[in-house]
């Protein structure tokens, strides 16, 4: 479906995008993860043709993507970061103006209107003016307003800045209703859980270049550790301690630590050891790494301290 | 075009919406031409200014001064102050020390002095002295005027007084009086009349004899007619009462006849008769003079454009609103170009400046009377293309300026500045040459010049053509300037 090769874009002496090659194929649901400032938005734009790369090529379809090409732009869809609506225009005047811009025209643009309305849940609310929706209402608006003419491809970046957790629920189970029908999205975000839940192969970006890519398995699989104790700083006695060091790993993490146990290390032996020290269970939360764990062992930073 | 069309539409709907926006395009500016419509007067019935204070001191013994100073009097222009008040409810006549003070301290800003020897007996001729505080430049241009019509409408008496006087001292008491005596039969002979009342009237210098000779003036019939027209009450009333297009004024300056008081005027027809005819000066208003509010006409035009680009210019940094909030990112990744939003931006400063000068105009027909509905072809044509300019004016803010804020101020500066210059404030003919020839490379200039190419001097459509070719080839130019610059900037980036 998309497909780039050694893209490259700078702006100035600032390298936004270094060598990225990426495939993506029909019906994937692609999440692309990284903090602020990684190359996730220049990627996006790219793709959707607001800018040109220095270098490189990118293909959509088997198409080359060019500003020009109203063809590819046909097959795409674009989820700004931004409410990119008209506030003091209705609802269903918005949708209008970017459906007819779309070719969408009678039958066709009313369906694809009801249809819109129906999936983002704002059919009460079709004729009053956008200015007047909460920030959930717009956001699932914002997203709605990019599907009117069913691309093949949907590009969502970062739809959910700042969207309550019902609005963000709303807009998960569409996206994933939409790419059961066969729409291909790229989604990016620096929420971990957001590309966690929804995508089916993630592409880890900092700094203009593509570290990982893969499943979520396959990701987790590059860490050096299978899985990972979470504590109180509290319950890490000086016996404790001691006694951890040449099992494994402990990390301080958001005021708590982490003891990530090296292959191999039996859990069993880690819980008879704090029952002996006179430490409870309750204590200790054994989870599976996250993506967060990956990009702080890529990188040596946390995705939302960058 | 469907892009274009469909983002038009967004446009006009968009600003509907906005009803703030609509207010200060429709409403604010009305209200601002009733407003400027009553500041330059186009309501006041008389005309002219009233009560400017004009300090007066007569030291001259002459009781034609006196009557001079009456005559002043009579002018609603002025409040002629002749005294100064010494406490106690006493006056003492003005000194020429008192107005020189009362100029440095702008008491008052204009000064007449009538010196002692208003009427010189070794020479012939008036002397007086003006004296005036030009504060304001405008209000002392228009002072004089008054103060100069006034001063000639009394001068053909008072020169007359000083030819007498002057014949009296060169020719001695006896031979002064004899040759008048011998006018004076000559003319009681020719014309009738009593010859005594002519002569007490010539030897005082007051040569507007015509009630005098009334009686016998028909029956003699030897008088060549260059002199009878000239003595003729019949004719020089006839004369007085020509249709109002066309005046007959005395050696009075021309520009000041609009000015003229003819209450004033009455009181020394009877002496400025014979000198009138001398120099006689015809004025005609050539063009504009069927409209009721000529004035309208240029300030309505002028005020029009100004706010027009004011309007335009908002609309064009609304730009810059649309890219920071994505629209840009999602109306660029569908199927549009950078090309259908300029276009449709600029059709919509078009069709909001059509409306807005539709506004404008009706606006000075309601408050005016302005005459919109026998020029519509020419101003619609001149509105079109000036609207078509602004427009891409507004179209070039938006592509110079970085942000919306650079481009509200630039636009500003640019707008005044070009108001100003072009004449949309007052004529471009009152500015000095240099701002003249700059002002022709304003947009503003081109659009009032046609306003008033079709409003004032009532020209068609086809003679009013040429200013609108400029302002289209300003349109163009401007746009691909501004095309040029969108190209290179940043604001679809």
């Amino acid at each position: 479906m998309l497909a780039l090769r050694n893209v490259t874009k700078s702006y100035g002496s600032i390298t936004a995008l270094s060598g990225v090659s990426l495939n993506i194929g029909p019906g994937e649901f692609f999440g692309l993860l990284g903090p602020n400032g990684a190359g996730k938005s220049t990627l996006m734009s790219l793709v959707s043709g607001l800018r040109t790369p220095d270098s490189g090529s990118i293909e959509l379809a088997g198409q080359p993507v060019t500003g020009s090409s109203f063809s590819v732009r046909r097959n795409l869809g674009l989820v700004p970061q931004t409410i990119a609506l008209f506030p003091e225009l209705t609802a269903e005047e918005n949708l209008r103006i970017f459906g007819g811009l779309q070719g969408l025209r009678g039958n066709l643009l009313k369906a694809a209107l009801d249809d819109a309305f129906s999936a983002a849940q704002l059919d009460d609310r079709r004729h009053s003016l956008v200015k007047t929706f909460s920030g959930g209402m717009q956001r699932r608006l914002n997203l709605v307003a990019a599907l009117l003419h069913r691309p093949k491809l949907l590009l969502c970046d970062e739809p959910t800045v700042g969207v309550d957790p019902q609005s963000r629920n709303a807009i998960f189970e569409h996206l994933q209703h939409l790419n059961r029908t066969g729409v291909t999205i790229i989604y990016s975000t620096h929420y971990m859980e957001e590309a966690e839940r929804l995508c089916s192969r993630i592409g880890i970006i900092d700094h203009g270049s593509i570290l990982a890519l893969g499943t979520l398995d396959d990701l987790l699989t590059r860490l050096p550790f299978e899985d990972e104790i979470t504590f109180p700083v509290t319950a890490l006695t000086a016996p404790l301690a001691v006694e951890l060091a040449s099992a494994g790993e402990i990390i301080a993490v958001d005021g708590t630590h982490r003891f990530r146990p090296r292959p191999g290390y039996p859990l069993s032996v880690f819980f008879a050891l704090t029952e002996s020290l006179g430490l409870p269970p309750r204590l200790f939360v054994n989870q599976r790494p996250t993506l967060e764990a990956l990009f702080l062992h890529l990188t040596g930073r946390k995705l939302r301290d960058v | 075009m469907s892009q274009i069309l469909i983002l038009l539409r967004k446009s006009i709907l968009s600003f509907w919406r906005a009803k703030a926006a609509v207010c200060i395009t429709f409403l604010v500016p009305v209200v601002l031409i009733y407003l400027f419509g009553h500041v330059f007067g186009l309501y006041r019935k008389d005309s002219g200014p009233a009560g400017i204070p004009i300090a007066v001191v007569n030291l001259s013994p002459e009781p034609a001064a006196q009557k001079l100073i009456d005559a002043l009097k009579a002018e609603k222009a002025f409040a002629v102050i002749t005294t100064r008040d010494i406490g106690k409810g006493a006056t003492r006549p003005l000194t020429e020390a008192d107005v020189r003070a009362g100029l440095h301290d702008n008491s008052y800003r204009y000064a007449l002095i009538l010196p002692m020897d208003m009427l010189p007996v070794d020479d012939l001729g008036v002397r007086m002295k003006f004296l005036f505080n030009p504060r304001n430049e405008i209000e002392s241009q228009m002072v004089n005027g008054l103060l100069q019509k006034t001063v000639f409408s009394n001068v053909p008496q008072l020169l007359g007084m000083s030819l007498q006087r002057y014949s009296r001292s060169f020719l001695g008491k006896e031979r002064f009086e004899h040759f008048n005596r011998v006018i004076a039969d000559t003319v009681a002979d020719t014309f009738g009349g009593d010859r005594e009342e002519i002569f007490q009237r010539n030897i005082a210098g007051d040569f507007g004899i015509a009630d005098l000779i009334h009686a016998k003036a028909d029956p003699v019939p030897p008088v060549p007619a260059s002199l009878r027209r000239l003595y003729q009450p019949e004719q020089m009333q006839a004369n007085r009462e020509e249709p109002s297009a066309v005046n007959n004024h005395s050696a009075a300056p021309s520009t000041s006849a609009p000015l003229l008081n003819h209450e004033s005027k009455n009181e020394n027809q009877k002496s400025g008769d014979l000198f009138s005819r001398i120099v006689k000066i015809d004025t005609e208003q050539v063009a504009g003079k069927e409209l009721k509010n000529p004035m309208a006409a240029r300030l309505v035009g002028g005020y029009a454009i100004m706010f027009l680009l004011f309007a335009v210019s908002g609309s064009a940094a609304t730009l810059f609103e649309e890219k920071n909030s994505g629209v840009f990112q999602r109306l660029l990744s569908s199927p549009v170009r950078p090309a259908h939003i300029l276009w449709a931006r600029f059709l919509f400063g078009v069709i909001l400046g059509l409306a807005q000068i539709t506004a404008l105009f009706c606006a000075g027909w309601v408050f005016f009377g302005l005459d919109i509905f026998h020029h519509v072809g020419g101003l619609l044509a001149v509105s079109l293309s000036a609207a078509a300019a602004c427009s891409a004016f507004g179209i070039l803010i938006a592509a110079i300026a970085p942000s919306a804020a650079a481009a509200n101020g630039i636009a500003t500066f640019v707008v005044i500045s070009m108001s100003a210059v072009g004449g949309a404030w007052f004529p471009v003919t009152f500015m000095p040459d240099y701002i003249q020839r700059v002002s022709k490379l304003t947009l503003v200039y081109w659009s009032v010049e046609g306003f008033a190419d079709v409003l004032w001097a009532g020209m068609s459509l086809l003679e009013v053509l040429p200013k609108v070719g400029i302002l289209t080839g300003i349109a163009a130019g401007v746009m691909l300037v501004a095309i040029w610059r969108f190209n290179r900037g940043k604001l679809f980036d």
